[in-house]
């Protein structure tokens, strides 16, 4: 599957004189959309020329035929439970994650004791231990918002804190020097200073929520685009669940642009200058 | 009321919200997702037949067996299906309070699925073969033994894990021999095979001598104790669907469809008449539906307690079972 | 009763606990800064110039000996001075404005009409009247630098630290700003410490210039700048300037070749 990933060096400005065939390929998103319609084009072109068995790879006039199928309703229905879990795992892992990393940074001591701590939850595989999270978690979305959290708080924490500790210490000097409350260095010096580490682990991390809630979804669900997958797999339905995948794909994209978009919208200083 | 189920399931999050059949709350969990061999609860539901008991049920979906057997321990679900093989050996091993109430399968499902004509034509072939199961099934449990009655052990061929959905390609594309699988997936397997230019056979355990109670109605000993006339109804009312199933096969698999839309009424159904023959046959004849005859119990703990290695004098057959709950039963 | 110096240290010793050891910053360093008079140290990199005006305020205790400000032993940060840092580190959020009155918010978390008079008061002091509403890193490097003089003269403190403020711009916006503060301290004179590599800096700004040794850090020589203010860009050319400057050099080049 062909999934481009965004283009980190687009252009941001395309002041030209008059429009050609390579200033439109130049704008945003134009190449990546080519790409996977190239790559859809020459995946159906396969499948039927070579004849590969839909158990093995379907292909996509098979895939794209199923979601009429499915319908409306209930592709909104998988989409909405999946979206749930992860954007409330996402919240929960900020949540988690900042002041954590705000703690780590102001105590030494904290950062000695907590730190390995967080290193080893990070390196226990959640998938072993989600089942474990949902029979103690019982029913309803808790324990997969816990399992989406636990997969997508650590990348903020690390670069939340090293943005944190990143800032020039001419201005924690400064902040000394005037005497002023500590809270204040955290709010007005350090916690901006790391808002384009928070932003490109926020970047991360909600895609990992997807998978995170996907995960979730594996081990206990009935509704969800993981569950969806899940059963259409378990029911050979192969065509069905690759039009899951795509969903997902699509989510995972459409909430990575969400997170840049904020960043823009809330944060402009705080991406690189176009010059 | 169908389109009402048909949303609820859709959005399965707002399941537990929902009060409209203002019946008694009952929550039912799945060893497995949904499909054509789970038909007698979505019948339940869809027919009317749980609402007719004062029942407002909503069906949970598990992953697997002991996934089932813990969730209702925990109290998340009240009643469901679950192995009686796995309830056995939690109970035995972690003293879990969940109670079986009904037989359902009074047959085990498991058998290898081979290419027909490919030297793999019986359980005892499977000397030197390369062999496929998925991780979590509870066939694994009992290979030993159904390896045991022909004479091998599993040092005899080659076992392999894989997921449960690649099984089917595996053995398609000729990478094992055969797979480990459900007869409740004959039509699919055999479906699949279909597409893909082979004629898949199925060769049931049961067939080699593994025979022995399987899928049952399982409860959660608080859910019994506490509320035993809802159990009784629920009880008798999916008694009742597992009946229906039998005699209205193309309604029952419509009713899976209705509740869950994703399923296409064909697979439903196949699934289903693949299923009806382990709930309905020689033993169903001879003992009654949803009996557990205390000799095949005995023999089915024996089985058990050998397979899991685990010591049979220490517990009684009866005490994994309750027969209170069915229609005419005492109590 | 005799007036307290500005600033005085009085063999005052610093030894810094690394990784690798420890590092002697600083060995018995004694001497005073008058009230509005312009201090420049020169000195081998290394030499703990720095290190003196943290000490200065209050951000770093001194391991022997100790440093008087107006004459109190300082123990803790103080307000009445102000630091010019080597680079602006302005906030890239913030407008300039509001990189000006910084200060003050942080320090009393609002910031009044009075205060917002006075930022535009010193942006029109340091040239750059009417660039308020502009984000840093719209700004020439130099621009950004008055920025961040204003910024420390904002709470109009009595001593001004300076910590290489122009190393980081090239020749001539150095010189530039060289005059600006000849101009600025002309207009409202404040005690000032100020750390440099040039010589000729040095010579044009200071009333006194601190020449110091390698690692560890003291005083090898003070020595007076005897050309009289207002100074301005001739000043650059006066005899006086570069000879002084020539004997600074001489001084440095024989401190390296030792």
């Amino acid at each position: 599957m062909s999934l481009s990933m965004p283009d980190f060096s687009q252009p941001e400005s395309t002041k030209g004189k008059r429009p050609d065939l390579r200033r439109i390929l130049a704008a945003p998103g134009v190449a990546a959309i080519l790409t996977i319609l190239g790559t859809v084009a020459l995946w159906e072109l396969a499948a039927r020329t070579l004849n590969i068995p839909s158990y093995l790879l379907p292909a996509p006039s098979s895939i794209f035929s199923t979601f009429p199928s499915i319908g409306a309703e209930r592709w909104a229905g998988h989409v909405w439970a999946t979206l749930r879990v992860a954007l409330l795992g996402f919240g929960l892992a900020i949540a988690i994650a900042i002041p954590l990393a705000i703690a780590l940074v102001r105590s030494p001591a904290l950062n000695r004791t907590l730190y390995p701590l967080l290193v080893i939850v990070q390196s226990t595989p959640v998938v072993a231990i989600a089942p474990i999270i949902i029979v103690v978690l019982g029913a309803g979305d808790a324990p997969r918002i816990v399992i989406t959290t636990l997969i997508c708080f650590f990348p903020m924490v690390v670069s939340t804190a090293t943005g944190l500790a990143a800032t020039p210490p001419e201005l924690i000097e400064l902040s000394r020097s005037l005497r002023a409350p500590g809270f204040r260095e955290i709010t007005q010096i350090r916690l901006p200073f790391a808002v384009p580490y928070i932003f490109s682990a926020l970047k991360i991390s909600v895609t990992l929520a997807v998978i995170g809630a996907v995960v979730a979804e594996f081990c206990a669900s009935d509704a969800g685009v993981g569950y969806f997958i899940q059963f259409s797999t378990s029911m050979f339905k192969l065509p069905q669940a690759w039009a899951g995948l795509f969903v997902l794909a699509a989510m995972s994209l459409a909430l990575f642009q969400a997170v840049s978009w904020a960043q823009k919208l809330l944060f402009p200083w705080s991406l690189p200058r176009k010059r | 009321m169908m389109s009402k189920s048909t949303m609820l399931s859709g959005l399965g999050f707002a399941l537990t919200a929902t009060t409209a059949l203002a019946g008694d709350p009952v929550t039912y969990q799945l060893d497995w997702l949904p499909g054509g061999d789970k038909a007698p609860i979505y019948v339940c539901v869809d027919q009317g037949f749980c609402a007719d008991a004062g029942l407002d049920v909503t069906i949970a979906s598990g992953r697997g067996s002991s996934d089932a057997i813990s969730r209702l321990a925990a109290g998340s679900s009240d009643i469901g299906s679950a192995d009686i093989g796995a309830l056995m050996a939690a109970k035995a091993q972690e003293g879990v309070a969940v109670t079986a109430v009904m037989s359902v399968f009074n047959k085990g499902p498991h058998a290898f699925y081979t290419v027909k004509d490919s030297g793999f034509d019986s359980v005892a072939d499977v000397k030197g073969k390369t062999v496929a199961t998925s991780p979590f099934t509870s066939s694994n449990v009992y290979l030993p033994l159904v390896l045991e009655d022909v004479g091998l052990t599993e040092a005899d061929f080659e076992l392999t894990k894989a997921d449960a959905g690649a099984l089917g390609p595996m053995l398609m594309t000729g990478q094992v021999d055969g797979i480990v699988a459900w007869m409740t997936d004959l039509s699919r397997y055999t479906g699949q095979g279909r597409d893909a230019g082979k004629e898949i056979i199925a060769l049931p355990w049961s067939a080699a001598g593994l025979e022995l109670y399987s899928a049952s109605l399982v409860a959660n000993d608080a859910f019994l104790a506490e509320r035993p006339d809802v159990a009784k109804r629920f009880v008798a009312a999916f008694k009742k669907s597992v009946e229906f199933c039998q005699t209205n096969p193309e309604d029952a698999a419509q009713s899976v469809v209705n509740m869950v839309p994703e399923l296409a009424k064909d697979d439903v159904l196949g699934s289903l008449n693949d299923t009806l023959g382990l709930i309905f046959n020689e033993v169903t004849e001879a003992d009654g539906l949803g009996v557990f005859e205390p000799g095949r119990l005995a023999a089915t703990w024996t089985r058990v307690s050998q397979a899991q290695g685990l010591d049979e004098a220490a517990q009684v057959p009866e005490s994994f079972v309750t027969r209170d709950f069915q229609p005419g039963g005492e109590g | 009763m005799e007036i307290p110096a500005a600033i005085r240290f009085d063999r005052l010793g610093q030894v810094f606990e690394t990784g690798s050891g420890r590092v002697e910053a600083l060995r018995n360093v004694s001497f005073e800064v008058a009230r509005h008079e312009f201090l420049a140290v020169l000195g081998p990199s290394g030499c703990g110039k720095s290190t003196l005006l943290r000490m200065i305020a209050g951000l770093l205790e001194p391991t022997s000996g100790a440093v008087e400000v107006f004459g109190r032993r300082v123990t803790g940060p103080r307000e009445d001075i102000g630091i010019v840092f080597q680079k602006p580190t302005l906030l890239p959020w913030a407008t300039i404005e509001d990189n000006v009155v910084f200060p003050v918010r942080h320090k009393r978390g609002r910031v009044g009409s009075h205060d917002r008079d006075r930022a535009q008061e010193l942006l029109r002091m340091v040239g750059l009247e009417g660039f308020g509403k502009r984000l840093p890193d719209e700004l020439s490097g130099g621009m950004q630098q008055r920025v961040g003089i204003a910024r420390a003269l904002h709470m109009d403190p009595d001593i001004l630290l300076m910590d290489e403020p122009f190393s980081a711009l090239d020749a001539l916006t150095r010189e530039e700003m060289g005059f600006d503060l000849l101009r600025i301290f002309g207009e409202r004179p404040k005690t000032v410490v100020f750390i440099t590599h040039s010589v000729s800096e040095a010579a044009l700004l200071a009333d006194r210039v601190l020449v110091m040794t390698g690692r560890p850090g003291s005083v090898l020589t003070e020595l007076p700048v005897p050309v009289a203010r207002p100074r301005g860009r001739e000043t650059i050319k006066d005899p006086a300037v570069t000879e002084l400057a020539a004997h600074l050099r001489d001084l440095l080049l024989q401190r390296d070749a030792a």
